[in-house]
């Protein structure tokens, strides 16, 4: 699993907003950086670390809600769910399928043709899930959802008077 | 699960106030499951701890530059209950697959059998020789026991390392370890001293 990149500049007194946007913006990067390979099923850890990459991303974007604009927060919060819900159709049964071949490998030979038929019934799974990936990842291009996410980052670089559209007095 | 809302956060505020904020309420909201997950082991209770595990493991995570080691030692704490709670899951996952499978098999057998005596008046016991999946039943048997006990096991570990760190008192000496280091005493200028 790929380690989590630190977030440039932290520190006790850093502006809560202004580590909302360093946070999102390095978490955003680092889900599009993970995508590549990821449908190839030989290699089941890419998958892994972009799934990785997203429920950073997401927690980011939950515990700094409240530095960004709510209605472009929660569509996006929306999107990233998605991806990770369309990332986990994938990986669960790729964890499922290695669990299972490492349990047969460990039992009788007369209890493995069960555990195969499992296995193959899981594998038909996986091969949905990554149908599913394929078309949502086409879609992310077209949806710009980076440069969305970076676009939101900077705006908990605003006062924070104006983020949900008032005017400071 | 939705998580609970945090109240008074301030975004101009400090990274290390608004941060404990909110791990005080994901603490309180881990701690809130603990009491129904002991007594019962029930699945969903279970679940929703583990979440509330993994919120509260995220946050000290993102906040390890304000609060240094005792977040990054908060957030393994977190990550161990996460992971003990996370094969539990696993196994809740995996069995009703087990025992659906193992219902699919029987359905397509019995139906194999069925078009097989077609017309007879009755079928011989001698018949569930030729079930096509009759070599598979007994891997799904053995799996389904193991992931049935490996589940008990772990529960019993989940219990034994909640009650250790509440035992231990880890939920205080996460929130004191998240406290702002007093400042030093301010040294006695040199005309106090004389």
């Amino acid at each position: 699993m790929a380690k989590a990149l630190p977030i440039p500049g932290l520190n006790p007194g850093t502006r809560f907003a202004d580590a909302a946007a360093a946070s999102v913006e390095v978490r955003a990067r680092e889900v599009f950086a993970q995508a590549h390979g990821v449908l190839d099923i030989s290699d089941i850890e890419r998958v892994h670390d972009m799934r990785v990459a997203t429920r950073r991303l997401r927690a980011a974007m939950e515990v700094f809600a409240a530095c960004f604009s709510k209605s472009e927060h929660k569509r996006l919060l929306r999107e990233v769910k998605a991806l990770a819900d369309v990332l986990g159709e994938r990986r669960d049964p790729d964890v499922a399928i290695a669990a299972l071949e490492g349990i047969a490998a460990e039992l009788a030979a007369a209890d493995r043709p069960g555990i195969e038929a499992l296995t193959d019934e899981m594998r038909r799974g996986q091969g949905r899930g990554n149908d599913r990936l394929a078309a949502a990842l086409e879609e992310l291009g077209r949806s710009r959802l980076e440069e969305r996410l970076l676009a939101l980052a900077q705006t908990a670089r605003r006062p924070a008077a104006s983020v949900n559209g008032r005017v400071p007095a | 699960m939705k998580p609970r809302k945090v109240k008074g956060l301030d975004p101009d505020g400090p990274l290390a106030e608004n941060a404990r904020r909110i791990v005080e309420v994901r603490m309180a909201e881990l701690r809130s499951f603990a009491p129904r997950a002991l007594e019962s082991g029930e699945q969903e209770t279970l679940h929703d701890m583990r979440i509330a595990a993994k919120r509260l493991r995220y946050v000290l995570e993102m906040s390890e530059p304000a609060f240094g080691p005792a977040a990054d030692d908060g957030a393994r704490a977190a990550k161990k209950l996460q992971d003990v709670l996370g094969e539990i899951h696993d196994c809740d996952e995996m069995l009703p697959r087990v025992r659906a499978h193992t219902e699919l098999l029987r359905t397509q057998d019995a139906a194999a059998l069925q078009e097989a005596a077609a017309g007879a008046a009755d079928l011989e016991p001698g018949a569930a020789r030729e079930a096509p999946n009759r070599a598979r039943y007994r891997g799904l048997e053995s799996l389904g026991t193991y992931l049935t006990a490996r589940r008990a096991v772990l529960y019993e570990s989940f219990v034994r390392r909640w009650e250790k760190m509440e035992s231990a008192g880890f939920a205080a000496e996460l929130l004191e370890g998240l406290n702002p280091p007093e400042p030093a005493p301010a040294a006695p200028s040199d005309g106090a001293a004389a």
